[in-house]
């Protein structure tokens, strides 16, 4: 592979920190256990390291300072028996006699003092020439002993003086070291001072190792103690959880919900059985309509036959001949209304919607059904201020529903004039269909929508409905998410308002068009038919025509 | 030329019917009560038209259809007693080229059966072009180069239909109109299905149609002539 298909999962890797890092901001957020668990952690942590350091510290401190006693006492032991000797000494000005003293002085530092570094200068700068030679032995070097300890000890007699210093090692590193240094008088030629330098390494081992256990036992109590805030915190906090679980499952109901179980599922058997009985009969019933289609066929079939040559037959057999055609066509209708029924009734209707205009398809359908209302001598009249825009919906349902009011006012309007209107708003269109006919009573006008109704059964009936026309329109209504109302008032005719909502929306409060046209009791006798019937809050009205 | 149709129905008392006014219609009825026997009778007549209920015992209306239209493109109008969606779909799919909702009256299938029969209609007898694809009117034939392309009668008319006048852009009521001679508004599903079928045949790929292409929201025109 090339080289920067190579380098991609590494930057993406870099990146990685990032959801990584907000993952972990929002655990912190919402988790209870998480935050205590780090927060015990980080605290514990922090106080571990501060008693951890503390205590090095100390046990540093102890250890030089005890190690240095123990030198300082090693050196005044080795100064004492020194300057005894020194004082006793015969020397008599013979510089090979101070060598030799030198040298056994040295010696016995060495085997009393405990250190082979040893240092012995001159403290006097006058030349001299029997005085013996500054000497450094055992790996003491001149600049281990610095100016201001060198002043110190030749300042002061009496005194002894130490400082730290750090002692080269065969790798070029330094170990601790420390150096004490006092001054010693000599025969003849004056005062010396000796220095004994000593090295600190195995106490510096000493505190590695206490250092090394110290981390060790301190990493070791930060896990330990992260456990053991975990196992407490578990303990806490899942009782804790399963109480918060409990008492929201309490709020929602579900507690409530399974206790009542046992009696629910009881009253589901039920429920469903019942449900099962209702498809059953609803496929029933559309099988029915099924089957007696075909039968249906051939009567239909042989009764057009008969009715096309009625000329050929006499007066009695053609009358026969025409009613039953006729009744044939309306048991067929009625047939098609039951199947639509139960097809309502098993939730099995689908729409099949397309944008449509409401105000042209009430235009379509009062054309259609002009000569039905020729014949009774009905004047139709299409009142649209709105609802032109096309709005979704199943046209073929709607048209269905738009013929079933409009033939029902022809029917019922007495012959006077009908109004359609259509209007729309933000959130629906409407269609209302206004007759001055007999109308109905309240209760009567309340039972419309129920199947195989009538409000009035001495009526004459010249369409042949079948009862189930209204009932199909209000499911045809309802399908489509709309509304199916209806006012009437005895003598001041009937209000049909169907109201559709717009694309997926909800109805609003109020339909485009009101159920009750508020036309203050006046019956369309005392407007008189040649006059204009007002409709409220439309301005124009344009006459529906063929 | 007296049509011969092909009545399959198990309905002995429809089927006797239809045959009544077929024969005053002056067409030449032959029956078939038993879906297993269908094809066969199919075979032996040779029919012009094919009624064929839908729902029928041995074997459905539907595997019918689709047997005879595997060996013809014979005109096949459906009897059906259902107008659900699902079934009406399922049968013009398997190839029917209309259907009729029982019940149905002498009038309405007569005219369904005249369209079916009806010969090239008025198209222009000439020789027209569709895309890649060239129609010959009147030797009833369609090439795309020297390939021939196997048309049932009812995808040719509508070809032809959309092929002789390839500035329009046909409304599917248009086409229900001059292919299928519904003059009232009849079921749009009968032209989607069968522009569909026509364009599994036609196009080179049917899911990038070139000769048949949709205008959204309108309806369909012929592709223009490469």
């Amino acid at each position: 592979m090339s080289a920067p298909t190579a380098s991609i999962p590494v930057t993406g890797g870099w990146r990685d920190w990032r959801p990584w890092l907000r993952h972990l901001a929002g655990t912190w957020r919402t988790s209870l256990r998480f935050r205590t668990l780090a927060l015990t952690l980080a605290l514990t942590a922090f106080t571990i390291l501060g008693a951890f350091v503390t205590m090095a510290l100390a046990i540093q401190n102890d250890l030089f300072e005890s190690r240095v006693d123990q030198v300082q006492t090693a050196v005044a032991r080795a100064m004492a028996s020194t300057q005894d000797t020194l004082s006793s000494a015969q020397t008599d000005g013979d510089s090979a006699a101070l060598e030799d003293l030198m040298k056994a002085t040295l010696t016995s530092m060495t085997r009393q003092a405990g250190t082979t570094m040893i240092a012995a200068v001159r403290v006097s700068n006058d030349p001299s020439v029997i005085a013996p030679q500054d000497r450094y032995q055992g790996g003491i070097q001149p600049e281990m002993i610095s100016p201001g300890l060198r002043e110190s000890v030749e300042r002061d007699v009496e005194q002894r003086w130490w400082q730290s210093i750090g002692l080269p090692t065969d790798n070029g590193s330094e170990r601790p070291g420390v150096v004490v240094g006092q001054q010693a008088v000599f025969p003849d030629v004056g005062a010396y001072e000796f220095y004994f330098a000593y090295d600190l390494d195995s106490e510096a081992q000493t505190l590695r190792f206490v250092q090394v256990t110290l981390w060790l036992v301190g990493t070791v109590l930060i896990i330990l103690i992260g456990a053991i805030s975990w196992v407490v915190l578990r303990t806490v906090t899942v009782p804790i959880a399963r109480a918060a679980e409990t008492s929201a499952t309490l709020a929602a109901g579900d507690l409530l919900g399974r206790s009542f179980n046992a009696m629910a599922d009881s009253i589901e058997s039920q429920i469903k059985e019942l449900a099962e009985l209702s498809l059953v009969q609803q496929r029933f019933v559309s099988d029915v309509s099924h089957e007696l289609r075909t039968p249906l066929t051939t009567i239909r079939l042989a009764s057009d036959m008969l009715n096309d040559q009625r000329d050929t037959f006499d007066a009695t057999t053609a009358r026969a001949a025409e009613l039953l055609h006729a009744q044939v066509q309306r048991f067929e209708v009625l047939l098609t209304d039951l199947l639509e029924i139960s097809r309502y009734d098993a939730g099995s209707v689908q729409l099949e919607n397309e944008p449509t205009s409401l105000a042209h398809l009430a235009e379509d359908v009062i054309a259609s059904m002009q000569q039905l209302a020729d014949q009774h001598g009905t004047d139709v009249r299409l009142v649209a201020p709105g609802g032109y825009s096309p709005v979704d919906m199943d046209p073929r349902r709607v048209r269905r529903i738009v013929r079933n009011l409009l033939g029902n006012a022809i029917e019922h309007g007495e012959g006077r004039p009908i109004v359609v209107t259509v209007d729309s708003n933000q959130n629906a269109v409407a269609l209302g269909v206004r007759d001055y006919g007999l109308g109905m009573s309240s209760a009567d006008s309340e039972r419309v929508f129920d199947r195989f109704w009538r409000a009035d059964p001495s009526r004459k009936r010249t369409i042949g409905g079948t009862g189930l026309g209204l009932s199909i329109a209000l499911g045809d209504a309802r399908l489509h998410g709309g509304t199916l109302s209806v006012w009437s008032d005895l003598g001041r005719g009937t209000n049909f308002v169907l109201t559709l909502p717009r694309q997926g929306g909800a109805l609003g409060a109020t339909s485009p068009i009101a159920v009750d046209p508020g036309d203050d009791g006046a019956a369309l006798e005392e407007l008189g038919l040649t006059q204009p019937i007002p409709i409220p809050h439309i301005t124009t009205t344009p006459e529906g025509t063929a | 030329m007296t049509s011969r149709i092909l009545v399959v129905d198990d309905d002995t008392a429809l089927a006797e019917m239809i045959g009544i006014v077929l024969r005053t219609e002056g067409f030449d009825p032959v029956f078939c009560g038993d879906g297993a026997a269908a094809v066969d009778a199919w075979r032996t007549e040779r029919p012009d038209l094919v009624l064929l209920d839908l729902m029928l015992p041995g074997m459905d209306g539907i595997e019918i259809c689709t047997r005879i239209r595997s060996e013809s493109g014979v005109p096949i109008i459906m009897l059906t007693a259902r107008t659900d969606t699902a079934d009406v779909v399922r049968g013009l799919e398997s190839g029917a080229d209309d259907y009729i909702v029982k019940p149905f009256n002498p009038k309405e299938l007569v005219a369904r059966i005249r369209t079916r029969l009806r010969p090239g209609a008025d198209a222009p007898s000439e020789t027209l072009r569709v895309g890649d694809v060239v129609v010959d009117v009147a030797a009833h034939e369609v090439r795309r180069g020297s390939e021939a392309i196997a048309l049932t009668p009812l995808e040719f008319e509508l070809l032809v239909a959309l092929a002789s006048k390839p500035q329009q852009v046909f409304s599917r009521e248009m086409l229900l109109e001059q292919v299928w001679g519904y003059h009232y508004k009849a079921d749009t599903r009968l032209v989607n299905v069968h522009v569909q079928r026509l364009r599994a045949k036609v196009e080179v790929d049917p899911d990038n149609p070139k000769i048949v292409t949709t205008v959204r929201g309108v309806g369909y025109r012929a592709g223009a002539v490469v």
